[in-house]
């Protein structure tokens, strides 16, 4: 029993990008935005976007020696040359603009002594614009725009509904599919636009920063959708992740002054990017510790059987510590035990940040395999590819790209809906029935097979940790594409072992690895056809950066035998690459 | 410790056993996790972040509401873990209760920033000028991450499916303390009504469990003086906008700088 | 919502303190020391309605209570520690609740949390409340006992 519902705009996942996106929308539609309905898998607040600890990046202060083009020009080079520098130039333009605006809707951001907005120290950028709240900046944004967002009326919210498919038909956008947790039915959502902002992937790995939410969907289905999705192969592993639980302990920390540390006691960065040190770039930092932990230099924890080193916080003090990065105590002490400013904290790089995603253009809009603009379809935040951070993040940079984007996509999706063709637009599209069969009877047909979907789950992150992490090689990536195979083979024939109709979370687990299956196999095949090492992806066998043959964006389209794959050039508008050194 | 044991209500009141080996460091949600994944799928939670920061995870453990992820089962100080859904609310399937009316009672107070000039606040390219004290007036009540255990534990809460609730209550407070919010009236009005404010009688238990320190209580007991004040003595709220620095972007200092463009040949826009 | 689906909603849900802070338990007493009052007031009220009803009733009423033996004076000496205790946590609950004293100030919360509102003052506060009672009430049963002839 398929219930339909109508909306103008359907906007999945309710993180920064998707609130922002939402509150634009309501805001500025002037009446032709009739309805507009939020679809979460999870509760709405509870998205991934409130772990964000950090900042937000943004000019806010020229007089005082910032400028745009600095900010551009750092997001670039923290890109490796990756990023797309006409999409970069009109983000870190309208970066300030997001600050002061968050802040005018109640965001407390932390303030100078003249009570001013106050910026603070990041990795990668040559100025301090790192803007923040105390040391939980997503928390404070999405308090802000979930608050904002309950002042107005014409929109709908759909808590927990696991979206299935997206419905595309001739190139034109009609709505999607989703699983409503609490009654177990499914509802197709027909709508005249549509915005996917359903963060990264983080949890194809096991030692992961990201919720157990961060599956990709949103990616997923683009991707089964026919559409490509570009740059997988590049994932951050941001530097500090407490062992063994995986969870993030913020750049922030280093920012205020926080030391490396390996066994020996000494400060290795020294070694690697002498005059950045700690506050060089994410992928260079996650690099050298990598580097140190397999030279031998680095402690093991007996219980998880993990490497880490240390970060060691004790010469700031207990004040600066309690004041500016509460947080980070409360999660060490918790977690493992350690207060900061006794101890240092164990940590080991983690997996963070998706850099690649649904390929979009300068304006969110989604691209098809043609690269023509997909009607009605937009994407921001995580999800996206548009590409501002190119083959690694600056910190700090990606609240800031889901505000901006957010927006950005909010207002082309209220002007193409006040446009003639968008109100032209009605709501139309294949029937839902085909998916009600493929959720309902196909999975639930394997009544005597042995496979079991959590450990299918566990051997894939398992694989992806060891073989597709911060180093890579030919060898281990074959092996890690052959495994990958093989557990598809497996998923097959796994059953979903729940019969319940509410809350069936096993079948929201086994579609959820569905897709993770297929994101896994575009990460590994990206990785190793690209013979090259760039921002997050760094091969053993490939140390260096190939800029004659490997200056372009990666794409995967689905084809029946795995991922096809091509290339799209990057837009290089403002400064050639050059040799990257901190 | 060597071993784990856990006991589910599930659905319907009955209990379900799980034992499991101990692992030190090991969190109730750990263990939830292990359990679904390795003994029976259909045990339901709810659950994302992992650490303390979604509210996802709000559970009763062993008699007091807390959340799966924050809470150590050594610190638990028995190897019997006792699991239940959150009080006072209903429940849909084993622990996942509807949180749904919780987040309606949230909206139903105005919880946004309100000013008198709304263009002002949504399209000027100004900030509102705040010392570090005053963002400190309301801060503590901003870190609140919904995820219920107040109102778990409240037992005005358990007698009164209408009360406000203190996870709302403090949310009101949070903004009447902000010093750039306008909305004082209104707020008063919603809280000076016979569900809101008055049936709280500090019992303290909100404040007893939250698991970020909102200390809830005390922002009912805050805007308990205020309700009074205005409705009693007659005060008014403050009138009149906050001050509003214009933050023009003046020339750049001399100091670091970008490199010069450097453009590939043939002008912009390489291919 | 409605009361009935809620889980373990309900007077004995709210009325029991196990595991949680002093002030909870306090609030249990004082809900409970109320009602003891309120049914006292009730029954005081009833008995000397009997007057009305001239000296014969009232000798009637009057032997009635005294049959009761020490029950009676149990029942007093309940009575008097209800009355104690709802009027001094009263005062603490007026401080707390009009005048917002007690409960410090908004801070920023820095882990291991301790809330201000169940801190230093608040504890001070709820244990001269109960040990001036305790005493008053000790005192109260001795004087009750007295007259009993006992002590």
């Amino acid at each position: 029993m398929v219930e339909t519902v109508d909306h103008d705009v359907v906007i999945v996942g309710s993180g920064l990008a998707g609130l922002r996106a939402a509150v634009e929308i309501l805001s500025k539609s002037q009446g032709s935005v009739k309805s507009l309905a939020v679809i979460s898998k999870l509760a709405l607040m509870r998205s991934h976007s409130v772990s964000a600890e950090g900042g937000t990046a943004a000019v806010l202060y020229p007089e005082e020696g910032d400028s745009l083009e600095l900010h551009a020009w750092d997001t670039v080079k923290g890109s490796d040359f990756l990023a797309d520098q006409d999409t970069v130039w009109r983000f870190v333009n309208l970066c300030p603009e997001e600050i002061r605006q968050m802040e005018r809707w109640g965001t407390p951001w932390s303030r100078k002594e003249d009570g001013r907005i106050a910026q603070r120290p990041f990795g990668g950028h040559t100025f301090n614009r790192a803007t923040y709240a105390q040391d939980k900046v997503g928390f404070f944004e999405m308090r802000a725009l979930y608050d904002k967002l309950q002042e107005h009326d014409n929109w709908s919210r759909y808590d927990e509904a696991f979206v299935t498919s997206l419905v595309i038909e001739n190139g034109v956008f009609r709505g999607c599919t989703a699983i409503q947790l609490k009654t177990g039915s499914l509802i197709f959502f027909r709508a005249k636009a549509g915005i996917i902002a359903t963060g990264g992937a983080g949890q194809l790995w096991k030692f992961t920063a990201t919720s157990v939410s961060t599956t990709g969907d949103g990616i997923g289905l683009a991707y089964r959708a026919g559409l490509p999705i570009e740059d997988m192969e590049f994932m951050q592993f941001h530097p500090t992740g407490l062992v063994p639980s995986g969870v993030l302990i913020t750049e922030g920390a280093r920012g205020e002054g926080g030391y490396l540390v390996n066994s020996k006691g000494e400060r290795f960065m020294q070694r690697y990017a002498p005059s950045k040190m700690e506050l060089a770039p994410r992928d260079v930092v996650s690099r050298s510790m990598m580097k140190e932990i397999n030279e031998g230099r680095g402690f093991r924890d007996e219980e998880s059987g993990l490497s880490y080193l240390h970060l060691d916080l004790r010469h700031l003090g207990k004040e600066k510590i309690d004041s500016k990065l509460p947080f980070i105590k409360e999660l060490s002490m918790k977690f493992i035990g350690v207060d900061p400013a006794e101890e240092p904290i164990r940590i080991k790089p983690t997996a963070h940040y998706t850099m690649g995603g649904v390929r979009v253009d300068i304006n969110g809009r989604v691209l098809d395999a043609d690269a023509r603009v997909v009607r009605g379809l937009w994407a921001a935040g995580e999800t996206s590819c548009v590409s501002i951070h190119g083959a690694n993040r600056l910190g700090a940079n990606s609240t800031a790209e889901c505000l901006v984007y957010g927006r950005i996509v909010g207002q082309d999706v209220v002007s193409y809906l006040s446009s003639p063709e968008g109100r032209a637009a009605g709501y139309g599209g294949p029937s839902a029935v085909g998916e009600e069969d493929r959720i309902f009877k196909d999975l639930f047909k394997n009544e005597t097979s042995d496979a079991d979907v959590y450990s299918v789950k566990a051997r894939l992150r398992e694989v992806m940790d060891s073989s597709v992490y911060v180093f890579r090689d030919e060898a281990g990536l074959t092996g890690a594409i052959r495994e990958i195979r093989e557990l598809r083979r497996t998923f097959q024939g796994v059953k979903v072992t729940d019969g319940g109709r509410a809350f069936n979370y096993n079948l929201q687990d086994v579609l959820e690895v569905g897709i993770m299956l297929e994101l896994a196999e575009v990460v590994a095949l990206g990785a190793l056809n690209r013979k090259e090492s760039r921002g997050g992806h760094a091969r053993n066998d490939y140390p260096n950066r190939d800029d004659a043959n490997w200056l372009k964006h990666t794409l995967a389209v689905r084809a029946p035998d795995g991922p096809s794959f091509s290339y799209a050039p990057v837009k290089i508008t403002m400064w050639k690459p050059v040799e990257r050194k901190y | 410790m060597e071993k784990v044991n856990v006991d589910v209500v599930r659905t319907g009141g009955k209990h379900a056993c799980y034992e499991l080996k101990y692992r030190k460091g090991m969190t109730v949600l750990d263990a939830l996790i292990e359990i679904r994944e390795k003994q029976d799928s259909t045990l339901a939670f709810r659950h994302s972040c992992r650490m303390g920061i979604c509210g996802s995870c709000g559970m009763t453990i062993n008699g007091l509401p807390g959340l799966a992820c924050h809470t150590q089962v050594s610190e638990l100080k028995t190897d019997t873990v006792r699991l239940e859904p959150m009080h006072n609310m209903a429940v849909v399937r084993d622990l996942v209760v509807d949180i749904l009316p919780f987040f309606d009672l949230h909206r139903s107070v105005k919880p946004y920033l309100m000013r008198k000039n709304i263009a002002e606040r949504d399209s000027s390219d100004r900030e509102y000028r705040m010392l570090q004290e005053e963002v400190g007036k309301f801060l503590q009540f901003d870190y609140c991450i919904i995820c219920g255990l107040c109102y778990a534990a409240c037992p005005t809460a358990a007698l009164d499916p209408a009360y406000t609730g203190p996870q709302a209550i403090t949310q009101a407070f949070r903004y009447m303390a902000d010093p750039r919010d306008e909305g004082w009236k209104e707020r008063i009005e919603l809280l000076d009504t016979s569900h809101g404010v008055w049936r709280c009688h500090a019992a303290g238990a909100c404040s007893f469990v939250c698991p970020k320190d909102v200390d809830p209580a005390k922002a009912i007991q805050m805007a308990r003086v205020e309700v009074l004040k205005r409705r009693v003595l007659g005060k008014k709220g403050k009138e009149g906008s906050r001050l509003i620095t214009v933050t023009a972007p003046a020339a750049p200092k001399e100091g670091t700088k970008p490199p010069p463009f450097d453009f590939p040949q043939g002008g912009r826009g390489g291919e | 919502m409605t009361e009935a689906k809620r889980y373990k909603a309900g007077l004995i849900s709210s009325l029991n303190p196990l595991g949680f802070n002093v002030e909870r338990w306090s609030y249990a007493i004082h809900r409970a020391t109320g009602v003891i009052l309120v049914g006292y007031l009730m029954a005081h009220i009833f008995e000397t309605l009997q007057l009305s009803g001239g000296a014969g009733a009232w000798a009637n009423t009057m032997n009635a209570l005294h049959s009761l033996g020490p029950l009676e004076m149990v029942g007093l000496w309940i009575v008097a520690g209800s009355a104690l205790y709802h009027g001094a946590n009263g005062i603490r609950l007026i401080l707390n609740e009009v005048f917002g004293k007690l409960m410090g100030k908004p801070i920023l919360p820095v882990y291991p949390y301790s809330p201000t509102s169940l801190g230093r003052d608040q504890r001070i506060a709820v244990w001269t409340v109960t040990l001036v009672v305790l005493a008053l009430w000790i005192w109260a049963g001795l004087y009750l006992l007295a007259g009993l002839g006992v002590v």
